[in-house]
């Protein structure tokens, strides 16, 4: 017969998760994603399958678990005994820290995040943010979680609603833009020919002399602005809106609450104009906020609810007393992390799984919603949502394999069974840790 | 021809899928010896497709040696449009089994030059070796493929304006733009299908009720292209009972007690395969082929007499009386059971 099949086909470097429940939109589908460990990205799987009759080299069954695209984490300060902040004497040292937190957190189900530094000197800055810019550019899956770029949060806030930030730190921007180049260092805002700026976001109070001048230069050049640890008013934060502002950082925390005759910054969540209102990041760690706080923020906006952990080094760490930068020194006590001596509210030691599964519980939010809010919606409030947080063809192979749980005593909860990076199987909870960390 | 009939459509479905199974089984094909199906697309056969695909992931059936060739294709829509036939087959078929994805032909409806499409498809099958089984449903206006009423009965594949009717019918698939509905299609031909060794079509529901009584019930008809059916030696039918309102009782009856029989005899209208049917007739073909044993000289001498003895003898004839042959009470059957053994 002329038409033969072909016996031996040269591998394709391709997985077919098949038996899955996908997340698709607003809707859970069984449908197949088929990824490619060479190129790193999610396939067009009908047009690979006619136009180069490719098939799969391995064909895994997913058994009903839910397969998502891989978290985001917007506001991470470091976690598994790593702080960015804390500068050491050798910058290998802080290089290889990294690292090894990128290897330990994708084990999380965070695949991409925005590694985080709270008001520091400018020192800090310019010795770590040229360590925590883009990192996926050798779409290395071994490498473990991707920076995404840096999130400055602060020292341009208010000295009121600093919450642990040192006050000592805090600065105000007098020339403007000039001011936070000085801050973080010229070339970190500057995106090169080939990769954007080392810093994607910026938090910063409009209030503060200068910030508001800075906003539209910061955004001009691709970094995110947010508002946060502010006392700004309803008014305040509609014009740092207007001027370029799209994200609220840790919604409720380090702002004026609401006030019915002065909605405050939270007051922009209820604006008409879809693009005037802002993404913000909420804090689920069961700690920060009341359940019920965190349902009226999704309720008053769905499409900007994003959730974060604003974890610390002590994410992963046993409980006790910790060291952190300016003197300071943190109290762990479960998911509860307060600075020492005040008791005031210290970023948090939940995971983003952890959060996920708290809204869930709390919001009785259908699956995709939920896991919407850690993957599509940051994705999209950082400009990427074509190749983050999607499993649209020719984005990145980030994936999730997870179990949904209803327990009988209205927990809900989500736990990472599998995590793919650029398209490779990085980490098996059935079989162990196939990275080496 | 065949006709077969279900109580519902999941039991209509369920044959076929079963008899595709057990046909390409029977056929064991292997990489030099590929079994050739062609496929339709549509409503019908999905709950066929549905049965296939659990039938691979149970282990029951490999579509590694299977060759497909699909019936049409819309033109100037892209592969991946969620409405185009590339998209369906690999929705409910392909992505499912271990079918090779050069195995596969579906035409191209996006082709540089679609006349040339449409006879390298032709040759495709030729050089595949034709199409050993043709699944295929039926409009409700009768036709096959894309080959609506008027169509050619002698058609090949070829390029084909859809009627208005159907265009306006597919605009719901479009957004309900008309504009966006592709306005032509390529098809295989009637012949195309004919040519097949075995059809196998699908019909179900009442609104193809008039498809089917014309179909099996009148003359062959290019206003009913699926009924050049009636000329193909090897075609089977299989309808639910709602498709069967339209035709007679007593067509309905026949077919039920043909199948009823041909079961009770353990003869399950089963197409024997190719080779088998090749072989019989070689050894047919061989046994008139072979020269005849020589005539013995004796017959064409005057007849042995010992022939005329082998002749049975006329029995003498055995007078009864009249009064033997009235019916007894007692042994009436015996008295007729006699005179037939006489």
């Amino acid at each position: 017969m002329p038409m033969a099949v072909s016996p031996e086909r040269p591998r394709s470097g391709i997985t077919k998760l098949t038996g899955g429940r996908v997340v698709r939109g607003s809707e859970l589908v069984e449908e197949d994603v088929w990824i490619s460990s060479v190129t790193g990205k999610i396939l067009n799987s009908q047009e690979v399958f006619y136009e180069h009759h490719v098939v799969a080299d391995d064909i895994v069954d997913l058994q009903g678990k839910i397969l998502c695209p891989g978290f985001i984490d917007v506001q991470f300060n470091g976690g598994f005994g790593f702080d960015f902040s804390t500068i050491p004497q050798d910058m290998a040292t802080y290089r290889k820290g990294v690292g090894r937190l990128n290897r330990q957190l994708v084990r999380t189900g965070v695949t991409s995040y925005l590694p985080t530094i709270p008001s520091q000197l400018p020192e800090v800055y310019h010795n770590a943010l040229p360590f925590l810019g883009p990192s996926g550019k050798e779409r290395n899956p071994w490498e473990g979680s991707e920076s995404l770029g840096a999130h400055c949060e602060g020292p341009f806030i208010s000295p009121t609603k600093n919450g642990i930030h040192s006050l000592a730190v805090l600065q105000a921007a007098g020339n403007g833009f000039q001011d936070f180049e000085a801050c973080y260092g010229a070339e970190n805002l500057r995106a090169s020919d080939t990769s954007p700026p080392a810093v994607s976001m910026i938090t910063a109070a409009p209030e503060v002399a200068g910030v508001f001048e800075a906003i539209k230069e910061t955004t001009r050049r691709g970094i995110k602005f947010s508002i946060g640890h502010t006392e700004s008013t309803f008014e305040e934060a509609t014009d740092a809106i207007h001027a370029g502002a799209t994200m609220i950082t840790h919604l409720f925390n380090a702002m004026r609450p609401l006030h019915h005759r002065n909605p405050g910054v939270f007051g922009t969540l209820g604006e008409a104009e879809a693009k005037e209102r802002p993404y913000f990041g909420i804090i689920s760690d069961g700690i920060h906020l009341h359940p019920t706080t965190v349902k009226i923020a999704w309720n008053a906006h769905p499409d900007g609810f994003i959730l974060v952990t604003d974890a610390m080094k002590t994410v992963g760490l046993p409980d006790g007393v910790y060291d952190w930068t300016n003197g300071d020194r943190f109290v762990k006590k479960g998911p509860l992390l307060t600075r020492e001596g005040t008791g005031t509210i210290a970023g948090s030691s939940a995971t983003l799984i952890e959060c996920a599964s708290n809204f869930w519980t709390w919001s009785h939010a259908t699956i995709p919603e939920v896991l919407r809010s850690v993957t599509s919606t940051p994705a999209e409030m950082l400009g990427i949502a074509e190749r983050k947080g999607t499993l649209n063809p020719n984005a990145d192979a980030d994936l999730l394999v997870l179990d949904a749980q209803e327990l009988a005593n209205g927990r809900r909860n989500f736990t990472v069974h599998q995590v793919y990076k650029f398209g490779s199987l990085v980490y098996d909870g059935s079989e162990g840790v196939k990275a080496d960390v | 021809m065949r006709l077969i009939i279900r109580d519902d459509k999941a039991a209509a479905s369920r044959h076929i899928s079963d008899y595709i199974i057990s046909r390409i089984k029977s056929f064991a094909p292997t990489p030099n010896k590929p079994f050739v199906l062609g496929l339709p697309t549509g409503s019908s056969p999905e709950g066929i497709y549905k049965n296939l695909v659990r039938a691979h992931k149970n282990g029951d059936i490999s579509f590694k040696d299977v060759i497909t060739f699909n019936m049409d294709e819309y033109v100037g829509i892209p592969r991946d449009h969620p409405e185009s036939y590339h998209s369906f087959m690999y929705k409910h078929f392909f992505s499912h089994i271990d079918i090779d994805p050069a195995n596969i032909n579906i035409l191209n409806g996006n082709a540089p030059d679609l006349e040339e499409e449409c006879i390298a498809y032709e040759e495709k099958i030729k050089r595949a070796g034709g199409i050993e089984l043709f699944l295929g449903g039926i409009g409700p206006d009768g036709h096959i493929a894309f080959n609506e009423p008027g169509s050619s009965l002698c058609s090949r594949t070829r390029i084909k304006t859809l009627a208005y009717d159907t265009i306006l019918a597919n605009s719901r698939f479009f957004g309900h733009d008309l504009n966006k509905v592709p306005k032509m299609a390529l098809t295989v031909g009637v012949q195309t299908v004919m040519d097949a060794r075995e059809v196998v079509i699908i019909i179900t529901g009442a609104h193809k009720a008039l498809a089917l009584q014309k179909t099996i019930e009148c003359g062959v008809n290019h206003m009913w292209t699926l009924s050049s059916l009636q000329m193909h030696p090897h075609a089977m039918i299989v309808v639910d009972e709602d498709a069967t309102l339209e035709l007679q009782v007593k067509t309905v009856k026949y077919f039920k007690s043909i199948e009823q029989v041909a079961t009770s005899q353990g003869f399950g209208q089963f197409l024997p395969s190719a080779e088998l049917t090749l072989k019989k007739r070689d050894s047919v073909l061989a046994q008139l082929d072979s020269p005849k044993s020589p005539t013995p000289k004796s017959f064409l001498m005057a007849p042995a007499p010992a022939a005329v003895a082998a002749a049975p003898t006329t029995p003498d004839l055995v007078p009864d009386s009249m009064q033997s042959r009235l019916p007894d009470s007692a042994v009436p059957v015996l008295g007729l059971g006699v005179t037939a053994k006489v």
